[in-house]
């Protein structure tokens, strides 16, 4: 009869055994795992900063987690493991920041970033200028307003509205176009490429090789045009705070901004370093 | 309908309790815990925001539709795959399955290829000057696919359940193939078919990878429940939690009466 009580208890022990990794004893240092939460505009470069990292550190691997900001803010509020915060505006690194949930110390804009305008190939929404997006039947595909690159094309709207060239009725001809508000600017670049909308609203980095493939893109003037900046923090209670800070260091570096360069960033302004 | 319950001798009971409690906790647990960090007070204030409203009158609307949709074309297709026997009938069941199988995420691309404006039949229907994508017909459309095969699935084991000599003493009593089916047939797999339908519903207000994806979110249009429950997520916890709480009390609602109905006809 004993056995047959303590069964299941022995089959908890068993899964729970199961859940601890083993990590296989490197040579020198033992392997550490940093994970880096960045916004979704950052995909590329990132990860291609993430390899050279790597490859400058051996045994320390770079986990990313790329989403919206605000996913990633809301994920570190419910005590998301994670050791780097990358945002793509102020307001979710503040937010993080009154929390507690970043080292104040470590917050640095490490990079800026700019809206553009995506048209797929073969252009069928006839958008030969920004003035088009008001036309009637235009169907634009943007970011939500509480993902950053949102809260930036309405930024740009309340500008271009201000601005005698788009005319005070702008904004509103814009936003009655708007067909969908993505989660996270990348799904826009997808469902522009898709042809499924006739115009996006996506930062410059967005515009990737692969995807100038498939879009054509018309560039926003300076004067109606919000410049982003990306701020990078330790995470708090970031389990590899060191690595955690060399990583950031390395992304501040001349070698890590020229990689941001390279996909298209504007470095950060030195002043802020 | 089925034989006598056998009851297994006492101990073995309480083993199976036990067993059997883990998965219950899970499963009962965490809607709880959504609606301890809720109040009826702050349900109702969020209950008369336009925005709320919006997503409730839509998700109830285009599941209903949906519902609607699955049960006109998915009982003829049941009773084939129950009754039916031909050749290449069980590749022709785990098609119907892959919505079950696949991730949502999936089925929103997959119908993108399908129907968005370059799609395979979409491109088509853009040249006629009709676009799906970024409607309420996508969100219908969405719900369709994912939902359909729980419906088709109990529906089909129901009406496969009938013995065939029932159905024989029907026709022999000179009953219609449609009488022989309202009176005969459906009561007799009134269950499954009750139990699927539930299901289907159940699982298309719930929907939100293949919307997302498909429909796309747009407060009125296509922003569904769930949809607002996910953007809601990230810029307020509170009104997320308010709506998730809400969502489920409206499906518990709807599975409750499901039940209500079906135990009273």
């Amino acid at each position: 009869m004993r056995w047959r009580t303590s069964f299941p208890i022995a089959l908890v022990l068993l899964i729970s055994g199961g859940c601890r990794k083993e990590q296989p004893a490197a040579v020198n240092a033992p392997p550490a795992t940093v994970n880096v939460l960045a916004a979704a505009s950052l995909t590329e470069s990132f990860t291609e900063i993430g390899k050279r990292f790597e490859a400058e550190n051996p045994g320390v691997k770079i986990e990313f987690n790329f989403a919206g900001s605000q996913a990633l803010r809301a994920q570190l509020e419910n005590g998301a493991p994670a050791d780097v915060f990358a945002s793509a505006n102020a307001k979710e690194m503040n937010t993080a920041w009154s929390e507690f949930l970043v080292k104040p110390g470590t917050i640095h804009d490490f990079a800026r970033n700019r809206l553009v305008v995506i048209v797929p190939k073969g252009n069928p929404g006839k958008i030969a200028t920004l003035n088009d997006l008001g036309n009637r039947g235009v169907k634009i595909d943007v970011a939500d307003a509480s993902v950053p690159a949102g809260e930036y094309t309405l930024q740009m709207l309340e500008r271009m509205s201000k601005d005698p060239e788009y005319g005070a009725e702008f904004k509103r001809d814009f936003l009655n176009n708007v067909v969908s508000q993505e989660e996270n600017v990348k799904s826009v670049v997808s469902k522009i490429r898709l042809g499924e909308a006739d115009a996006g609203v996506v930062y410059v980095t967005d515009v990737t090789a692969d995807a100038a493939k498939d879009v054509q893109t018309l560039s926003v003037p300076d004067a109606v045009n919000p410049i982003a900046s990306y701020p990078i923090a330790v995470v708090a209670k970031a389990p590899q705070a060191l690595l955690a800070e060399k990583f950031e260091d390395f992304v501040l570096s001349d070698e890590g901004q020229e990689i941001l360069h390279d996909f298209n960033f504007i470095p950060a302004s030195p002043g802020m370093r | 309908m089925a034989g006598k319950k056998t009851i297994p001798p006492r101990h073995s009971w309480w083993l199976l309790i036990l067993l059997a409690l883990p998965l219950l906790a899970l499963l009962v647990i965490p809607p709880f815990a959504l609606l301890a960090r809720t109040s009826p007070s702050t349900l109702l204030r969020y209950l008369g925001t336009p925005a709320v409203v919006q997503a409730i009158m839509l998700s109830l609307w285009t599941s209903a539709v949906s519902l609607l949709i699955v049960v006109a074309f998915g009982t003829p297709l049941a009773y084939i795959l129950g009754r039916g026997a031909f050749v290449g009938k069980g590749i022709l069941e785990a098609m119907i399955d892959w919505p079950i199988v696949l991730p949502p995420a999936v089925a929103g691309i997959a119908l993108l290829m399908t129907l968005g404006r370059r799609g395979l039949i979409g491109a088509w229907l853009a040249g006629a000057g009709v676009q799906i994508p970024f409607t309420p017909i996508a969100v219908i459309i969405a719900q369709t696919f994912v939902a359909a095969p729980y419906y088709v699935k109990a529906a089909s084991v129901g009406f496969s359940a009938i013995s065939r000599d029932v159905l024989d003493s029907a026709a022999l009593d000179g009953a219609s193939p449609l009488r022989r089916f309202r009176n005969v047939t459906l009561p007799l797999a009134f269950r499954s078919v009750m139990v699927g339908g539930a299901l289907t519903w159940s699982r298309a207000l719930g929907e939100f990878g293949a919307t997302i994806i498909f429909a796309g979110n747009y407060p009125g249009r296509t922003q569904t429940m769930p949809l607002a429950v996910y953007i809601g997520f990230e810029i307020d916890m509170h009104q997320a939690l308010t709506l998730a709480a809400i969502l489920l009390l409206i499906s518990f609602g709807l599975l409750i009466g499901i039940r209500a109905a079906y135990s009273r006809g």
